[in-house]
């Protein structure tokens, strides 16, 4: 071990280490708190972050480990770490308060959050290494390395400034206050009046569709008229607004229609990321598969 | 086109993919092709037929994902068969599909017309079509694994046609994934939520992810690569149906296949 080349041993180890250190940091300091990470906090990290990353790849020749982690055998380890630790969260039931110490609350588990970055890392520098040979062939490695690390980063990092709300609206009267998950009021910039409210059955009784004709009025002025349903959010200024719910004990009698609004500010770099990773596995399987070989 | 009918179209289907696996060890290929073939589309009638019938793609119910699972079984065993030749891959997608149709008239699921809202989305059909596929694709490439395990060796084109069918079979695992991710922004406002499913969805997703990473590291250790594929397609079951029985999932998921 620690021999070079290095291969898959030293990605163990340093996964090791890395579980190691995160269970001091989780005695330490207590579970991550996400919700500090909210902007612009979120900005700096992910600035340190890609300092950190651009540092390793200039650094490459001189320090061996940076050069290693670009190689197939230091991301088996990391990605080993990470599937037992997501089995273990699959096994455990993930509970916001109370469970199990530590691993009911896997997302907020130092170890299972450095291990991920550790990944993220090791994606990033071999995405970097492909994509400054500037050549054709390396565009399929580069989408599948970068999609991942651009769409895990923003989703992330992205998190703490997702605005999520709810609002109550009764036919006929326009509302514009709505709560968080907290139950704190919120303005959220707009208004919505709802016209009506429809609830469509089966002949079996199951509900059929849930849809909501409003007419939503901006702080800047502008007036959108449009079905919310199921399936369908309605886009206004930066929300989206979701049918969420309605008086259930009325039925398709109900008086008011829950929404839901949404609003992403990193959601189109989620989206570029996703995006990669489709154009990515297309590649996998087109360009990337070995060729066969027959018998 | 009614459930009571499905037992003449599999037994149809059947026979046919029987006949193609039969010819594929006589060496006949040009009736290899018609058998299977044939067998597909009298298969794929019968899930068109169920799909006009209920006015919803049969994708809700685990006995309709079962369905497209038989459906996919020779798909695969066909491609992998042209590109190969492997003579008995056919038998083996032949056999593999006989399970789960048996399974399909045994433990028929509900099949009603209803649809929740939730489901009615242009993203539900693609998502779970080639989650199948996929599953197909990576079921074979675990007969695979266990084939070489059992023998003891591997030639290079038993392992070059294990790589292959992760590859492609990961490839539309991811689309799967990602499809439910779209799906799930337009749905519910939130593309990835760690619901058990999705905790388990990801699992896999990176079980396979090394396997890729651990052939491209240390070719030569097939072995352990075999076993991985083993563990990787353990993971893939429990996020497939395994989910219903476990504690951890129970009333929390939004993809339970039961209806109330």
């Amino acid at each position: 071990m620690w021999v070079k080349p290095w291969n898959m041993k030293e990605g163990f180890l340093i996964g090791g280490g890395l579980l190691f250190t995160g269970i001091l940091l989780q005695v330490a300091i207590g579970p991550i708190r996400w919700e500090l990470f909210a902007w612009p906090v979120n900005l700096m990290v992910l600035i340190l972050l890609l300092t950190a990353v651009g540092a390793m790849f200039a650094l490459r020749r001189s320090v061996y480990a940076f050069e290693w982690m670009m190689h197939a055998g230091a991301a088996v380890p990391c990605l080993v770490y990470a599937a037992a630790l997501t089995i273990l969260m699959g096994l455990l039931p993930q509970v916001s308060t109370g469970g199990m110490p530590w691993l009911s609350q896997m997302l907020r588990f130092w170890p299972f959050v450095l291990i991920w970055t550790w990944m993220m890392m090791i994606s990033g520098l071999a995405a970097l290494n492909h994509l400054l040979r500037w050549k054709v062939k390396e565009i399929p490695f580069i989408l599948n390395h970068l999609g991942v690390v651009v769409a895990i980063v923003a989703a992330t990092l992205g998190n703490a400034d997702i605005q999520s709300l709810q609002m109550t609206v009764f036919t006929g009267k326009p509302e514009w206050r709505a709560v968080d998950d907290a139950g704190t009021l919120r303005e959220p910039g707009l208004a919505i009046e709802l016209h009506k409210f429809t609830l469509e059955e089966y002949e079996d009784g199951t509900p059929k569709r849930f849809a909501s004709d409003v007419t939503v009025y901006t702080e800047d002025g502008k007036t959108v008229q449009g079905t919310v349903e199921v399936n369908k959010p309605l886009k206004v200024n930066g929300w989206k607004i979701y049918q969420y719910g309605y008086d259930v004990r009325m039925g398709p009698e109900s008086a008011y229609s829950v929404f839901q609004l949404v609003r992403d500010p990193w959601i189109l770099w989620v989206y570029i990321g996703i995006f990669m990773m489709i154009a990515g596995a297309l590649c996998l399987m087109l360009f990337m598969a070995p060729k066969p070989v027959r018998v | 086109m009614s459930w009571d009918s499905f037992i003449w179209f599999a037994l149809g289907a059947l026979l046919l993919w029987a006949a193609g696996a039969f010819f594929a060890w006589k060496e006949k290929k040009v009736w290899v092709y018609v058998c299977t073939l044939a067998g597909i589309a009298v298969f794929f009638a019968f899930i068109l037929g169920m799909w006009v019938t209920l006015e919803r793609p049969p994708l809700r119910t685990m006995g309709e994902t079962r369905l497209w699972y038989s459906f996919f079984l020779p798909v695969a065993g066909i491609i992998v068969y042209s590109r190969w030749h492997y003579k008995w891959i056919l038998s083996f997608s032949t056999l593999l599909s006989f399970v789960f149709i048996c399974v399909n008239l045994f433990k028929p699921g509900i099949h009603s017309k209803s649809l929740m809202p939730a489901l009615q989305s242009p993203w539900f059909a693609p998502h779970v079509i080639v989650y199948m596929f996929s599953y197909a694709l990576l079921g074979a490439a675990t007969i695979m694994a266990v084939y070489m395990l059992i023998r003891k060796r591997a030639s290079a084109s038993e392992i070059n046609l294990t790589d292959n069918l992760v590859y492609v079979g990961l490839a539309f695992l991811t689309f799967g994934m990602l499809f439910g991710a779209l799906w799930a922004k337009e749905a519910w406002g939130t593309y990835w939520a760690w619901d058990p499913k999705e905790t388990w969805a990801a699992a896999t997703w990176l079980c396979y992810l090394v396997y890729l990473h651990l052939r491209k590291a240390k070719p030569g250790e097939w072995e352990s690569a075999c076993i991985l594929l083993l563990v990787s397609f353990v993971c893939l079951q429990i996020c497939w149906w395994g989910i219903n029985y476990l504690p951890s999932a129970q009333g929390l998921s939004i993809h339970t296949y039961n209806v109330k």
